[in-house]
């Protein structure tokens, strides 16, 4: 049986558990798994702090209104939770960034590693909403419903992953 | 189901979700990168499985008739630029949009910018999305599955595509165990995989990992 205080699980065990999350998705929320609208929900509410007129973007004021936005909101909450009990509870709390970052672009400093972050946040989050879904939504629930337009999607990100990635080392 | 339940139901399979990144390491910028370039396959492996059993499970709700399908549109430029941007965003980023909370919650800081940058992301798309939308528009075929396409029952693809997987799963598996996607010392952590042949030990054995810290 896996332990909360494994340090690792197998890829296998970890699929079938977010693949079975697809039940109460389906069943209680009413949608299917998804990550990347809960971004808008922030991005909304971070804008109308500014910008009075936000809420009236229809785009906006959908994400700040439906409550299938509440519950993606709340999940990626519990995500970041459920990491850090995981972590905690194997003994497998991570430093500042991953030394894989040394390795693959050179970047020893955690300024710049940061920089490159919020980059690549954006530019990640950009086309997430452009393509509407992201890894969960495209990806792990676009997938498993055989969507087609979710099939080109992933295909897409793929790509994308794999000629920015055969610009870093190969360490 | 009232707001607050939705919080507390979100909250409940974000969390489980969350273990399940954290321990099978997809929530490594090592795994997703070494994914794209084909040096490691845990994302791979847990993806293909998370999709197999995602099938079999919505097969069946939705051949009880239990659940509605909310498959997303074919709306092409969209999903083809879209999709490529996402894929570059996720290597520069070293994460997706789910597991940058995940690695937030294991204590990557840099991930708190990506999470920052996202925002803004969405942000700037949600100002400009109708001009965005229209560059983009090359045809939108509404909600298509493969399903309707082949004109058979939605639940009788999903298995025969979720057997398909399971043996791709399987075959992938005796190419490449997954503990060795972990690396020379076991934990995957460290991150960049190893190609070497060093004998992992055995995922979930904490005696066989070498201290948090070493490298």
């Amino acid at each position: 049986m896996p332990s909360l205080t494994d340090r690792v699980w197998s890829p296998y065990v970890a699929g079938v558990i977010v693949g079975l999350l697809q039940i109460p998705a389906f069943l209680l929320a009413d949608t299917a798994l998804g990550a990347s609208s809960s971004f808008v929900t922030a991005a909304a509410y971070v804008a109308s702090i500014f910008d009075a007129g936000a809420s009236q973007i229809d785009y906006f004021a959908r994400h700040m209104t439906d409550a299938k936005y509440f519950w993606q909101s709340a999940l990626v909450i519990g995500i970041a939770l459920g990491a850090y009990v995981s972590a905690r509870a194997s003994g497998t709390l991570r430093p500042s960034f991953s030394a894989a970052w040394t390795r693959l672009v050179g970047i020893r400093s955690f300024w710049g590693r940061s920089l490159m972050a919020f980059v690549g946040g954006f530019v990640m989050l950009f086309g997430a909403r452009i393509a509407n879904g992201c890894t969960s939504g495209h990806g792990i629930s676009g997938m498993a419903q055989l969507a087609v337009g979710s099939t080109i999607a992933v295909a897409a990100m793929f790509a994308g992953g794999i000629l920015v990635a055969s610009l870093f080392r190969r360490v | 189901m009232d707001i607050l339940g939705l919080v507390v139901l979100g909250l409940v399979m974000g969390a489980v979700f969350g273990v399940a990144l954290e321990k099978s390491r997809v929530l490594e910028p090592g795994t997703l990168v070494g994914q794209f370039q084909f040096r490691t396959f845990t994302m791979l492996k847990m993806f293909l499985t998370a999709t197999a059993t995602g099938l079999v499970v919505i097969a069946a709700m939705n051949g009880l008739g239990w659940a509605e399908l909310h498959p997303k549109a074919l709306a092409v430029g969209p999903v083809l630029i879209g999709g490529l941007i996402l894929g570059a965003g996720i290597a520069i980023a070293g994460a997706c949009p789910g597991t940058a909370l995940a690695q937030a919650g294991t204590g990557y800081r840099d991930s708190l910018f990506v999470i920052a940058g996202g925002i803004l992301g969405a942000m700037v798309y949600g100002y400009f999305k109708t001009e965005i939308d229209g560059a983009l528009d090359l045809g939108d075929y509404g909600n298509l599955t493969f399903a309707d396409l082949a004109g058979v029952p939605f639940w009788a693809l999903a298995l025969a595509v979720a057997a398909v997987l399971v043996v791709g799963i399987v075959l992938l598996e005796r190419w490449r165990s997954w503990t060795r996607d972990l690396g020379a010392d076991g934990t995957g952590v460290w991150g960049s995989g190893s190609d070497s042949d060093a004998a992992a030990p055995r995922g979930g054995s904490p005696a066989g990992a070498t201290p948090h810290g070493a490298e």
